[in-house]
């Protein structure tokens, strides 16, 4: 949870918490996890309901759909996240590295043309 | 700091605490999904209308109900002791602070490019200047660089009390006769706010910590490296 943002900065979007504790607006890939459950478990229960008729097994496959599909969709997506997470570091530190070095024999863009041209 | 009736983790100012964060969203989605599950099967017992009592012998489900929770578990010990090893890297700390508990105040000791030591005690509310966070700002705060590890040695003179600062994922006890070690890098320069986590007598409660995370270069021209 943030402190109060300051001027300017973007407003935290309200918090809407499932069953009391998981914030889907806040939390990463929840939000999208949870959607995609629902719908997954909607496709799921109606369709065995259209097979087979049977109200309370449709049911029952209706919630087996929407965990299965939330945890696909949230592993897939913090996988994903991570990885974003990852090349972002890199690049603020490059372009870090970029800023500190121009124009040095530390310059990381004339060692990288420099082992393009060889 | 936290905020009034925060309830959630604070924002992260190191990368361990961001691992933190994420195991913690982790383990959240798995325990909704749970809960979910536990409140599907509640809805189903209080709504059936089958009787029998007799109910005996469900090898299948009594299958999934022992492998399924075997398997949830692995999914959270593994991101679990995986953060667990993470914070026992050793990442050659360029700075040493002893932080020493005492009822009811720390003892900070800057002694690796001087003999910088100094008190740290909970400014009473008497003395808090318009601005100021009551039971929380201290006289003296531990001016720390931003980017660089630190390795943090801590120890009671006298009970035990814990030094915690939740934004930056750490609490460590401090034990008396005992030298515990954290290390941490922090990512971005403000004032950070923690309190004795380990009841330690009547003030307990007043005995907070503040980390003041400046830039190295601004580090570099303070008292530390100017006694």
């Amino acid at each position: 949870m943030a402190a109060p943002p300051e001027p300017g900065e973007p407003e935290e979007r309200k918090s809407l918490k499932l069953l009391g504790f998981l914030d889907v607006e806040n939390t990463p890939c929840a939000r999208h996890s949870i959607l995609y459950g629902s719908l997954g478990s909607v496709v799921a229960g109606f369709g065995h309901f259209l097979f087979t008729s049977e109200i309370r097994r449709s049911c029952d496959v209706g919630v087996g759909g929407f965990i299965l599909v939330t945890l696909g969709c949230w592993f897939h997506c913090r996988y994903n996240y991570a990885k974003q997470r990852i090349q972002e570091r890199i690049a603020r530190e490059e372009i870090k590295k970029k800023i500190l070095y121009e124009g040095t024999h530390l310059d990381p863009e004339r060692k990288h043309n420099g082992s393009s041209s060889n | 700091m936290a905020h009034a009736a925060q309830v959630g983790l604070q924002d992260a100012t190191s990368p361990i605490m961001e691992e933190l964060i994420t195991f913690h969203d982790h383990a959240l989605m798995i325990i909704f999904l749970i809960c979910s599950l536990v409140l599907y099967a509640l809805f189903l017992t209080l709504t059936t209308k089958l009787t029998n009592t007799n109910i005996s012998d469900a090898q299948e489900m009594e299958t999934v109900w022992t492998i399924l929770p075997a398997i949830i578990l692995v999914l959270i010990a593994l991101p679990s002791l995986r953060i667990l090893y993470m914070t026992d890297e050793v990442n050659d700390p360029s700075l040493t602070i002893k932080s020493i508990g005492h009822q009811w105040y720390w003892t900070y000791e800057y002694t690796d490019y001087g003999g910088l030591i100094f008190n740290s005690y909970m400014l009473p509310p008497l003395f808090l200047e318009p601005g100021d966070l009551r039971l929380l700002d201290v006289d003296n705060r531990v001016v720390l660089p931003i980017e660089t590890p630190i390795r943090m040695m801590i120890t009671s003179q006298d009970v035990l009390h814990s030094w915690a600062v939740p934004t930056l994922g750490l609490k460590t006890d401090a034990i008396p006769g005992r030298l515990n070690q954290t290390t941490f890098t922090a990512t971005r320069p403000g004032v950070y706010y923690g309190q004795c986590s380990e009841i330690c007598g009547a003030n307990h409660s007043f005995m907070p910590i503040v980390l003041e995370l400046i830039p190295l270069k601004i580090f570099e021209m303070g008292p530390v490296f100017t006694l």
